[in-house]
This record gives C-alpha cells, structure tokens and sequence, in this order.
C-alpha cells in the first residue's frame, strides 16, 4: 500500500501538469462547443448544433479529402526519403556524416513560418531566386502557385523539406542502435546487401519507423503556418485542408462554435490515429 | 535557535521594506495595450506609436505602457474572446470589420463617461465625420479611429512620369485600363517585366477588392439590408470582368491570385508594378523604401458622372475595455493618443491621414510638400468618396469570399457571375444567413 502511494506521487505532479495544459483545454473546449457561441461567449445551449453545421457545410468533404492527400503523401515522401538518407549517413565516415546530418536538419530547427517564407521567397515568388534564374535559362514565366496540382505537390514538398530533419534524427539513432553483429552474420550466411536492409535492418527499425509516422501525421494534419504563409489556401480551395478551415473559421468569420467543433473532430480523429497505428504495429510498451 | 532569530530578523526587516515601498508601487500604472504596431520597429507608424507613449510616460511618472504586439487580422477576434475570459487587455485597436461585434459584445467602455464629456464644442467638430459616428451607437462613444485608411490606388510617381501619362487623367476605368496596358513593358523575349497595375487575390492578409468602388459608385451596396451578401449584381460582375480581363491580357500578373498584401507591396518596391491597390497608411513605409518622390496616391476612378469611385475606408478605432480595472488611466491615455498633439505625430512621423480637422489646417505646409500630397488626397478621399463597412452585422470573411471568386475565375475558369454568386452563398453560410 506505502509502495503504491508512493508511485501514485512521482506520477502525480506530470499527471496534474498534463491535465491542466492538455486536458483542461479539451474538457473546456467541449463545453464550449455545444453553446451557441455570441462574441466569443457561449449563450444558448444547443446540444450537438455545432458539430450538425459541421456536416451541412458542403465544402468540408472537400477539405478533409485534400487534408489526407497532404497528409499521406507528405508523411510517405518524408519517410522514404529520411530512411534513405539515414542508411547514407550511417554508412558515411563519422566526420563527414556529421555534416551532412547538420545540414538535413536545419530546415527543422528553424521557425515553421521563416523556413516557409524562405521557400517562397526563393522557390515561389515572383522575383525569388529560382524563379528568376528559370528565366534567365529560358524557361519563361513558372507560377507553381496558380495551378492547384502544383500548389499541392509544393505544398507538400515544403512539409518534407521541413520535416525531414526530424526523421532522419529518429531513424538514424534507430539505426545506430542495431548491432553490427547481425549485419555481419548475415553477410556471412550469404544475404546481399539488399536483403540485409529488408530482413534484419528495416524490421529491426520498426519502433522509431513508427514513432516518425506517428509524429510526422499528427504534425502535418495539424499543421496551419505552411499552407497558411505558402498558398493562403489557395489558389481556390487548392490547398485549403483542415487546420486552415479552423483558422478561418476562428479568426475572419469569427464562426468560433464551429471552430471549436471542427477542432475538436480533428483531436478525436488524431487520438483515433495514433491507438490505430500502435495497434496495427502491435507495438508493446 | 540563533539561526532562527536571524531568518526572524531578515523576514522582518524585508517586510518592514516591502510596506515602504508600498505606495510608491500602488502609484505604478501599468496600462496594457494591443496594437499590430511594434513600438521598437523603425517603420513610420511604429516610430510614432513609440513617441507619442515616450511623451505620455513622460508627463504621466508612475504609468507605463505596455504594448503587446499582436498579427493584426487575428487581433480584434482575440479580444472579444478574451473579453470573454475576462483578459483582454485595457487599451484595444479594432479592425473597421469587427467593429460592430466589438461594441454589440459590450467590449468597449464608453469614452464619453472617461474623458469626451470634458470636451469643448471646438472638440467635438474637430473629431466629426464619418469615422466618429461609426462608433457612436445609441449615445456612446464606444471608440475613437487612430488609424484611417484610404484604400485606393498607389502608383508609382517615377514610371508614370517615364511614361508620360498624367495620375490626373484617369478619371474612368477606361483611362484606368488604357493607362495600366501603357505601364506594362516586355522584354524582347516578350516577357513582361513590369506590370500595369496589380492587386492580391488571396485569402490570407486580404484587402478589400477592387470590385468594390464601381459597385458603390453605381449605388449598389456589396450587402443587403439583412446582412447577405450582393457581389453578384451587374456592376459587380462588369468590375470583376474587367479586372480578371486585365491579367488575361498580361496588364496585371497572373501569379497575383495567390499574391497577398505585402507580396504585392514587395513587387511594388521591386518595380514589378506601376499601380497597386494600396491603403494610404502604408504610402510612408513605401516612400522610406523607394523616395518620397515616387510614390503617390490618388483616388478611383470615377464612373464618368462622379469624378471618383467611393473607396473602401478601413482604419482601426481604439477603444478601452469595458472591463478594464483601470478603465479612467487607460481613457487617459486613449485622449491623449488621438488627441492634437499625438495626431500631429502621427502626421509627421508617422505618415498618417490627419484624424483631425485642425491638424489638416495647422500642418497645410507639411502636407503641401512633395511627397506628402497623399495625405490631402485621403483625407479629401474620406471625406468625400469614402464607404465604411457596415457594423449592423458581421462583414468578416467578405473580402476573402470577392478573393476566392477571383481565383477561380483566373486558375480555374469559371465563369465571373457564377464565381460572385457562389462567393455570395459561402459568405451567407459562414454567416448563418
């Protein structure tokens, strides 16, 4: 009984620290949520009203279909090209690894909304670098953002542009944590380098593989500084996903019951992804 | 026992120090103020914000302003939700947008009781016009507009010069037009390297469209009187027809659909563009850039009755918090930063429109210097080619709906009254009506 209470109060402290930072926020906003909300007071109780406007709005289908393409190519593309990268500067002399390491990661450890700005301002806008040397190379006027498919694919290059960093992080301490020994054995037994990476190495790095895809979703579901600095949303609802749905609810119709319900959907549908990628990796603490 | 006494001792004589220093601190005003400006940045309007607080914490010892710099299209929702909280700060700017929800919300104090009820008749008239009834509702005066902005047309004094073509001339949308096409050059590969005229189509950071003045100048009202929206009426849809013709016919940049307000004042000081839809507020930050003498200002064209179109007159009216626990200090501060004195710095420092009658008389030679014409243009603008938008509902989101037509006219074809109509139900469903 003294060994329990005594687990109960080293628990304690984080558990209180995590109710009031993120608990609190989620039980508040659920009240809020079914009152009819008057600048930015709740008045009437209306139940589930806000959420049933929700499913009225004819665009949201729309919106949530555009927020799981990004979402699902920004997370694949990320970790196919993390994990490649990551097997590189594993196999690089250390010093030289090093560098490169530094290198991939910058883009993570800066602001969101400078590294965005900087990708337009060279890559996008119209007097940016790249621009301008496509045209000095004779390729005439390039408006990436005015077409939505383009919008998109830029879209989702910055978000692994940005990302990137993260996961290399991840998968390469994943990779330095394996032992050489396995590797070793199985080169001894015959398998090619190729085999090597899909049955001993790639299955050794499931942990991590999932903590980055975990991680890697939740951020770019929920992500509203990118396409809000690169595309605005746009052109037309191009690239308007989710979090920018929120935003503009909140912040230019100032519509904040709705926002409220929006946002909450989108906490439960991120509660739902994390318990379905734990259970589909069968992963056991 | 002796290590007691000590602690004892130092407790004691720390709060026999504390009380002393007690009223000393009690006097200590801290008055906390939400603004888009940064007090410590060096654009015009930031260096003035820092005077004018300079001078008044210099002859008010004691209080202390402080400023929290806010992005300055979320700040008026974040105050009426912290009004809501009960944490909203004691001295708030107000977007022209919101203003109506700032006052049916019961946000701001009414400055009459703090401090208009001292003022003298000469007072009051130097504050009338437009903007001042805008926020007065039902006998109070809920706030008082620091900030006017004129948004009409900027361009580009040096290449209209270059060009040969008189600012004065463009008094219809044809000679709008013909002068834009005149502007635009090409390169020999025909590729355009400076545009006619260039205005942001996206939805972030979002001016009110151009569409605006040839509707309000015809009489047509973007809204009805139930608050739904009318962009898709015969003027509206011959404007947004003429300015999605000029990108079509290489006037104005195709890339502008997802341009926002300051990638259009980037490609202006780049002399990417001759005219610009611009606010006049921002004339000042632009002349620091590029010289006093190549930028101007001038109002809309007309409609061939008028001489100029009515221009959308935004701004940003300062209020108190009605719940503000020093509500009397901060109306202090309110008077005195859109008072005569503050507003002649807004004028000269800050390179603002006069809110005053009297600073327009007593500063009639520093307006009259080159460069400075634009104040006199926006000031005859407001008052009188000027519209406010309406405060009886919620307008919020209309500039991005007109916007968000705009882009699918130019990226994805549609055609332009289906793209205002459809404008026009986004705009009522995101306002319940």
């Amino acid at each position: 009984m003294h060994s329990r209470l005594t687990g109960v109060s080293y628990v304690l402290p984080a558990f209180a620290v995590l109710t009031l930072v993120l608990f609190s926020p989620v039980f508040y906003g659920l009240w809020f949520s079914l009152f009819r909300i008057q600048y930015g007071a709740p008045t009437d109780f209306i139940g589930l009203g806000n959420f049933a406007r929700l499913f009225e709005d004819p665009a949201l289908g729309g919106t949530l279909r555009r927020t799981l393409v990004f979402t699902s190519f920004s997370v694949a593309i990320t970790i196919v090209i993390a994990l490649a990268l990551s097997v590189w500067i594993h196999k690089l002399p250390p010093k030289r690894g090093f560098v490169v390491q530094m290198i991939v990661i910058i883009p993570w450890i800066i602001s969101t909304v400078v590294a965005t700005l900087l990708f337009r301002w060279v890559f996008v806008n119209d007097i940016g670098l790249a621009i301008s040397l496509a045209r000095a190379a004779g390729f005439g006027e390039i408006h990436l953002l005015n077409d939505p498919n383009s919008a998109m694919a830029l879209l989702i290059s910055v978000s692994v542009w940005k990302r990137i960093g993260y996961a290399v992080i991840i998968i390469l301490a994943g990779l330095k944590s394996i032992p050489d020994d396995y590797e070793e054995a199985a080169s001894l037994d015959g398998a090619t380098a190729w085999q090597v990476f899909r049955m001993i190495t790639l299955p050794l790095l499931k942990t991590p593989l999932l903590l980055v895809t975990i991680v890697l979703t939740l951020s770019n579901i929920n992500t509203v500084e990118t396409p809000l600095v690169l595309t605005g949303g746009g052109p037309g609802s191009a690239t308007r996903i989710l979090p920018i749905e929120v935003f503009d609810r909140a912040f230019v119709t100032y519509d904040l019951g709705s926002a409220t319900a929006l946002a909450l959907v989108m906490f439960f549908g991120n509660v739902l992804l994390v318990l379905g990628y734990v259970r589909l990796a069968k992963w056991k603490a | 026992m002796r290590t007691f006494i000590k602690v004892a001792m130092a407790a004691t004589v720390a709060l026999a120090a504390l009380a002393a220093a007690a009223p000393s601190m009690a006097q200590d005003k801290t008055i906390r103020m939400w603004t888009f400006l940064n007090p410590t940045g060096t654009a015009p309007r930031e260096v003035a914000l820092a005077k004018i607080i300079e001078n008044y914490e210099a002859a008010n010892p004691g209080t202390k302003i402080l400023v929290e710099t806010q992005v300055w299209d979320q700040m008026t929702p974040k105050f009426l939700s912290a009004h809501a909280t009960g944490n909203a700060p004691d001295v708030i700017w107000v977007v022209t947008d919101f203003l109506g929800d700032a006052i049916k919300s019961g946000s701001l104090a009414d400055l009459n009781e703090l401090f208009i009820k001292d003022w003298s008749a000469e007072q009051l008239a130097d504050n009338a016009g437009a903007y001042w009834d805008l926020s007065l509702v039902d006998g109070k005066q809920h706030s008082i507009f620091v900030s006017r902005n004129y948004i009409s047309l900027m361009y580009r004094k040096d290449l209209f010069e270059e060009a040969g073509i008189d600012p004065t001339s463009l008094t219809t949308w044809e000679a709008f037009h013909d002068a834009a096409q005149a502007l635009t050059v090409k390169d020999a590969a025909g590729q355009v390297t400076r545009y006619g005229f260039a205005t942001g189509f996206s939805e972030q950071q979002a001016d009110p469209s151009p569409i605006l003045p040839p509707m309000l100048a015809a009489g047509i009202e973007p809204f009805n009187a139930d608050g739904t929206a009318n962009f898709a009426n015969a003027k509206g849809v011959e404007a947004m027809t003429l300015l999605t013709d000029m990108v079509k016919e290489g006037i104005s940049p195709a890339q502008a659909a997802t341009w926002t307000v300051d990638d259009m004042f980037e490609q202006f000081a780049s002399d990417r563009v001759a005219m610009i839809q611009g606010p006049a507020v921002r004339v000042s930050t632009l002349q620091a850039k590029l010289g006093a003498d190549k930028v101007g200002l001038m109002m809309w064209p007309g409609d061939g009755v008028a001489a100029h179109s009515p221009a959308v007159m935004a701004g940003w009216a300062v209020g108190v918090w009605s719940g503000s626990p020093i509500k009397q200090e901060a109306g202090n501060f309110v008077e005195y930063m859109l008072g005569s004195e503050a507003d002649k710095i807004w004028v000269t420092d800050g390179g603002q429109v006069p809110g005053l009658q009297s600073t327009l008389t007593e500063l009639a030679d520093f307006i009259a210097q080159p460069g400075n014409e634009y104040l006199a243009v926006a000031a005859e603008g407001s008052a009188k080619f000027g519209w406010l938008t309406p405060i009886d509902f919620a307008v919020g989101g209309y500039r991005q709906a007109i916007n968000k037509a705009a882009q699918r006219v130019l990226v994805e074809g549609v055609d332009v009254e289906t793209a205002l109509k459809d404008a026009e139900v986004e705009f009522n469903r995101q306002n319940n009506r």
